[in-house]
């Protein structure tokens, strides 16, 4: 089992697009409205889960 | 489809650009991966009374209400006060930010230019090492543009900068996370735009209550992402709506999560590419605000690219003219403020107070974030001057001459 990946709510999430602004890894996406993160790409720093201004983003261990 | 220039993005830069380069010949398609012009909007809408000069805006179907001033509050509630004297004087507005961008789009496509929505970029068209071309998604379609010039207006998250090969992301530190209610039912009388600072209050930002006149506001909230915790925009701004006699009987009629870049400019030309707004980085990283720099950013963009269409030169060289005349109309202030905002960053909030204490009784006329600056790098404590001496040297000086 690996680091917990970034996970988007996307209920929550009000395409802001800070969490994809602040990636080090251009693993957050805008797709439809909503942020996704890649999570061949994510590194698990977590940087766009404490960004986010409502809380939509959460870890997942996968 | 072959264009002069294509635009990703449809905020107020991207419109003006669109609207100077087609007003000075340059054939323009404007894409935007959102539904419609100017929505959601994504930002506290006020604006400087700047922009009455320019005559980018007709009629007044986009400004909400006119203010007379603004107060800042220190931790304490200590208030400095601008604008306060001259009642009537108008020190900028409040607007609703998606007529006023379709206002904006109006004028592009009055002027020629075409927009198509629901329209993503998703990469570049490259021939070698040249920019030929944008891919874009509409619907589930994929559609190539060929075009000698790609501007990303896409906005603080903009890839066509970071496609081209610019350095665009983001340090947590150089981005403010934002939150914002629109109350109904609140209890404001007068016109001022508040700003409330403080570490409790919002860690490297602040609140702001913005009327738009009928007892409705903007209470919005920017903190900085390096102090930022998962969902303590949202939270912080509630504890305060909660705090204030005035706001906590508001009834919330629309609720936006923003991000707004606050860092150093960035390079914003290279070969048959141009970087303008929040893509540029053109906000003033001390406020946040962003739309007149945006305004008179497109416009130096728009103007730029039908000289390079008339010229058949799409080099970086060429375009740079963009980033020589954005760089003296306000290039320098970014600079400035970018430096005042790590500043206060160091201040704790008895630093604040004691600030805000010693201006409290000063006269500021208008609002400039420069006189203010200016005060009160005159008014900082010496153990705080010379920490930041320190720190930022000879710069603090450039500040205090500028």
């Amino acid at each position: 089992m690996g680091k917990p990946k970034a996970k988007v709510d996307i209920n929550k999430c009000l395409a802001c697009c800070g969490c994809i602004s602040v990636c080090p890894q251009d693993a957050v996406n805008w797709f439809g409205g909503k942020a996704f993160v890649n999570d061949e790409k994510c590194i698990s720093c977590a940087i766009c889960i404490r960004t986010c201004p409502v809380g939509a983003i959460s870890g997942e261990v996968y | 489809m072959n264009y002069d220039a294509i635009i990703a993005g449809s905020g107020p830069a991207g419109s003006v650009t669109a609207r100077f380069a087609a007003e000075s010949g340059a054939k323009v398609l404007v894409i935007e991966r959102r539904a419609e012009v100017g929505v959601p909007v994504l930002c506290g809408e006020g604006i400087s009374r700047k922009i009455d000069d320019w005559d980018m805006v007709t009629g007044d179907r986009w400004i909400a209400g006119r203010m007379d001033g603004a107060r800042i509050y220190s931790p304490d509630k200590t208030c400095v006060t601008i604008g306060a004297e001259q009642a009537g004087n108008e020190t900028g507005y409040v607007i609703y930010r998606d007529i006023f961008d379709q206002e904006l789009a109006r004028h592009a496509i009055k002027a020629g230019a075409e927009y198509m929505m629901n329209t993503q970029a998703t990469g570049l068209i490259k021939e070698g090492d040249k920019i030929v071309g944008i891919i874009a998604k509409y619907f589930d379609e994929k559609l190539k543009f060929e075009a000698d010039i790609i501007v990303g207006a896409d906005g603080v998250d903009s890839k066509i900068g970071h496609w081209a090969g610019i350095e665009t992301r983001l340090d947590p530190k150089d981005l403010e996370t934002c939150a914002q209610y629109t109350l109904e039912n609140i209890d404001i009388k007068d016109a001022y735009c508040e700003f409330y600072l403080g570490k409790e209050i919002a860690p490297g930002g602040y609140v702001w209550v913005f009327p738009k006149g009928k007892g409705i506001a903007n209470v919005g909230i920017g903190i900085l992402a390096s102090l930022s915790e998962s969902g303590m925009a949202k939270k912080l701004l509630e504890n305060f709506i909660e705090k204030d006699p005035r706001l906590k009987k508001g009834i919330p009629i629309r609720f936006l999560a923003g991000a707004v870049p606050v860092s150093n400019p960035i390079e914003t030309v290279l070969d048959n590419i141009i970087l303008v707004g929040d893509a540029a980085r053109h906000v003033d990283p001390l406020t946040g605000g962003g739309l007149t720099h945006c305004l008179e950013g497109g416009k130096i963009a728009g103007e730029v690219i039908g000289k390079a269409v008339k010229q058949k030169d799409f080099s970086q060289e060429f375009l740079s003219e963009y980033e020589t005349r954005w760089k003296e109309a306000f290039g320098q202030k970014i600079k400035r403020n970018y430096l005042f905002k790590e500043l206060l960053l160091d201040m704790d909030d008895k630093t604040l107070n004691h600030i805000a204490y010693a201006l409290k009784d000063k006269k500021f006329d208008e609002i400039s974030t420069h006189g203010l600056v200016k005060e009160v790098a005159n008014e900082l404590p010496i153990s705080t001057k010379f920490k930041a001496l320190l720190k930022h040297g000879s710069k603090i000086k450039e500040i205090k001459n500028q």
